[in-house]
């Protein structure tokens, strides 16, 4: 525990821009701890007004937002990085980093914490909720309609009948089931998520996986593809012989993150399922 | 001295567990479905599919890694007139482990398949060399304080190589994997390390007229003309084929190789060389036996190989430990 004494000591130290500026102007030094928030902020905000977004976004999240990610600086999501960037905003997850998002109350540190979504109406709520922390509301709500923009040229496109789909990483728990932003994106483009396990029946295997006889299989890509276990099970020859085309991947990033680019995301999943229902057709 | 017909009625218990195994799944398979009874020509063959590609190769996989196990235990056990003797215990498992954990996540696994259980081999070639090196001539104790001191190196380099895995997913996964698991693996993995167990278990199998004559004392052993340093070699190599390759799919799955010579030990007149083929039978048999048990719990999780197994091995090996209390001196 850091006495009161030191955390005041800390902040007096720090002079904090926020206390300076006022809760009013639009924050210039802003932090962000959470991938979600770092997507937000990068298409919010120029550059020159981000002190430091998480490391994870070098190699996660949006590929177009990638460049800039590579030129920004980094933090871990620990307490003396963001204290050290004099930030006159943090950015954080709801339920990540908790014991930096405690310190940086108890030093009067600007915090603003972002709830995970599950649907469009949330990606619309959460893009509006940080535009007007940062002071662009303008650009928040610009950005929203090139979203459903997108979302109307969705509808337009749906295949007529759903693909049966399958979202699953080669883990038993790798399986993202109804009420996730996954199954939002994956409806949007005109799949079905036959991934869905009644209450109380945890773990996919491979058995389970093809008894649900799904079109086609959609795995999660994360970390720059680095080697992982969990990718194994996805090799396995029986998946190789079933879905020979049919094994997507999906950036698991943009299908987590509450960021008006999931619609982008959706389109392309959109375009791959209309693949597979086209050469199911030619069969 | 009664002789009774155990090869056989162990032979047996592996065939039916083997079937069994066959018929044994998270989802259940109707034999109707299988034989085209259905009339659901797509679900027959989807049936057929799960049968030959996925619990086909699970079964064999299980077969040969208990298999493995079981000599390995009963052959260690009669080199080092040990009977706590274990590849578990003596480090051979996590060196093993180290190796594969290594080839997994630094990617070589992804350019070269084979790598998994070359470098599982050769962790376990190491680490029993090393763990008889140091326990030689020490007795019951220090062979097994070896083991678990070269233990500790081995999972210390397996949490060094997780730590620096690029993949935060690696320390997750592989403390999953740890904990070993026949679930989902194909014939491609079989093809990658069955060879190896095979040529293992052979190499194993032909000790057994050196370890009775071991068995009667190191000088006595070597007036009977058996070159004891070569039986070294040739045992710590076959161990390292077969434990190396069988762990590197497997992952950790402990106490079988202590139990299995155990279970049949005293049905064979304590004769090393005669406990050999009962042993592996028996190993096989009861890794089929627990992971059938995997599957037919009724648990939202399935349950892993290693945590059944070490949850029936461990207080087995508690109950070997207070025997060894009464009888030694």
């Amino acid at each position: 525990m850091m006495r009161p004494a030191v955390v005041a000591a800390l902040a007096a130290l720090l002079a904090l821009p926020a206390l300076a500026a006022g809760e009013g102007a639009p924050p210039r030094r802003i932090v962000s701890l959470n991938l979600c928030a770092d997507q937000l902020v990068m298409s919010l905000v120029p550059p020159g007004r981000i002190a430091s977004i998480t490391w994870l976004s070098r190699s996660e999240g949006d590929p177009d937002l990638l460049p800039l990610a590579r030129r920004l600086p980094v933090n871990h999501g620990s307490a003396e990085e963001v204290l050290a960037a004099r930030p006159d905003l943090v950015i954080a997850g709801r339920y990540t980093t908790s014991t930096t998002r405690a310190l940086l109350r108890r030093a009067g540190v600007r915090l603003l914490e972002i709830d995970p979504v599950q649907d469009w109406d949330g990606i619309r709520a959460v893009t509006r909720e940080v535009a007007a922390v940062l002071g662009e509301a303008e650009r928040g709500e610009a950005l929203i309609a090139d979203m459903d923009d997108r979302l109307a040229s969705l509808a337009l496109a749906r295949p007529e009948a759903p693909i049966r789909v399958i979202g699953w990483a080669g883990g038993p728990t790798d399986v993202p089931g109804r009420d996730t932003l996954f199954n939002t994106l994956l409806e949007t483009a005109g799949g079905v998520n036959v991934g869905v396990l009644d209450a109380g029946r945890g773990g996919f295997d491979v058995e389970r996986v093809v008894l649900r006889r799904p079109q086609a299989l959609l795995r999660g890509v994360s970390y720059g593809a680095t080697p992982s276990l969990r990718n194994e099970a996805a090799r396995h020859r029986l998946l190789r012989r079933l879905y020979p085309q049919g094994q997507l991947t999906y950036p698991e990033a943009l299908f987590g993150c509450g960021v008006p680019q999931a619609a982008v995301a959706a389109q392309a999943l959109q375009r791959s399922l209309r693949d597979i229902a086209g050469s199911a057709a030619r069969r | 001295m009664r002789t009774r017909p155990v090869v056989p009625v162990l032979a047996a218990a592996l065939a039916v567990l083997f079937v069994a195994s066959l018929f044994t799944g998270r989802v259940w398979l109707p034999p109707r479905e299988i034989l085209g009874g259905t009339g659901d020509a797509a679900g027959t063959e989807l049936a057929r599919l799960i049968l030959v590609e996925l619990r086909l190769p699970r079964a064999l996989l299980g077969l040969l890694a208990g298999a493995s196990l079981g000599l390995c235990g009963a052959v260690l056990q009669g080199l080092t007139r040990n009977p706590l003797a274990e590849p578990g215990l003596l480090g051979i498992s996590s060196g093993a482990a180290l190796g594969a954990v290594i080839a997994i996540y630094s990617g070589l696994a992804l350019e070269v398949p084979l790598a998994t259980p070359l470098l599982g081999l050769a962790g376990a070639f190491l680490t029993a060399l090393l763990t008889l090196a140091l326990g030689r001539g020490g007795g019951m104790l220090v062979l097994i304080l070896a083991g678990s001191s070269v233990s500790g190196l081995m999972l210390a380099g397996t949490a060094l190589a997780l730590n620096l895995a690029p993949n935060p997913y690696a320390a997750y996964e592989i403390s999953q994997w740890l904990l070993g698991s026949i679930a989902d693996k194909s014939w491609d993995q079989l093809a990658l390390a069955g060879p190896f167990m095979v040529i293992g278990c052979a190499l194993l199998m032909g000790t057994g007229r050196a370890l009775d004559a071991l068995a009667l004392g190191e000088l006595q052993a070597r007036s009977l003309g058996i070159d004891l340093p070569r039986l070294r070699l040739r045992i710590i190599a076959g161990t390292a084929l077969a434990v190396g390759a069988a762990t590197s799919i497997t992952g950790a799955i402990g106490f079988i190789g202590l139990v299995a010579p155990h279970l049949v030990r005293h049905l064979v007149d304590y004769e090393p060389r005669r406990v050999l083929v009962p042993a592996t039978l028996c190993g096989a048999a009861v890794l089929l036996a627990a992971d059938i048990g995997t599957r037919l719990l009724p648990l939202d999780q399935e349950l892993k190989l290693g945590v059944l197994t070490g949850l029936v091995g461990a207080p087995f090996f508690i109950a070997l430990v207070l025997r060894l209390k009464r009888t030694a001196p």
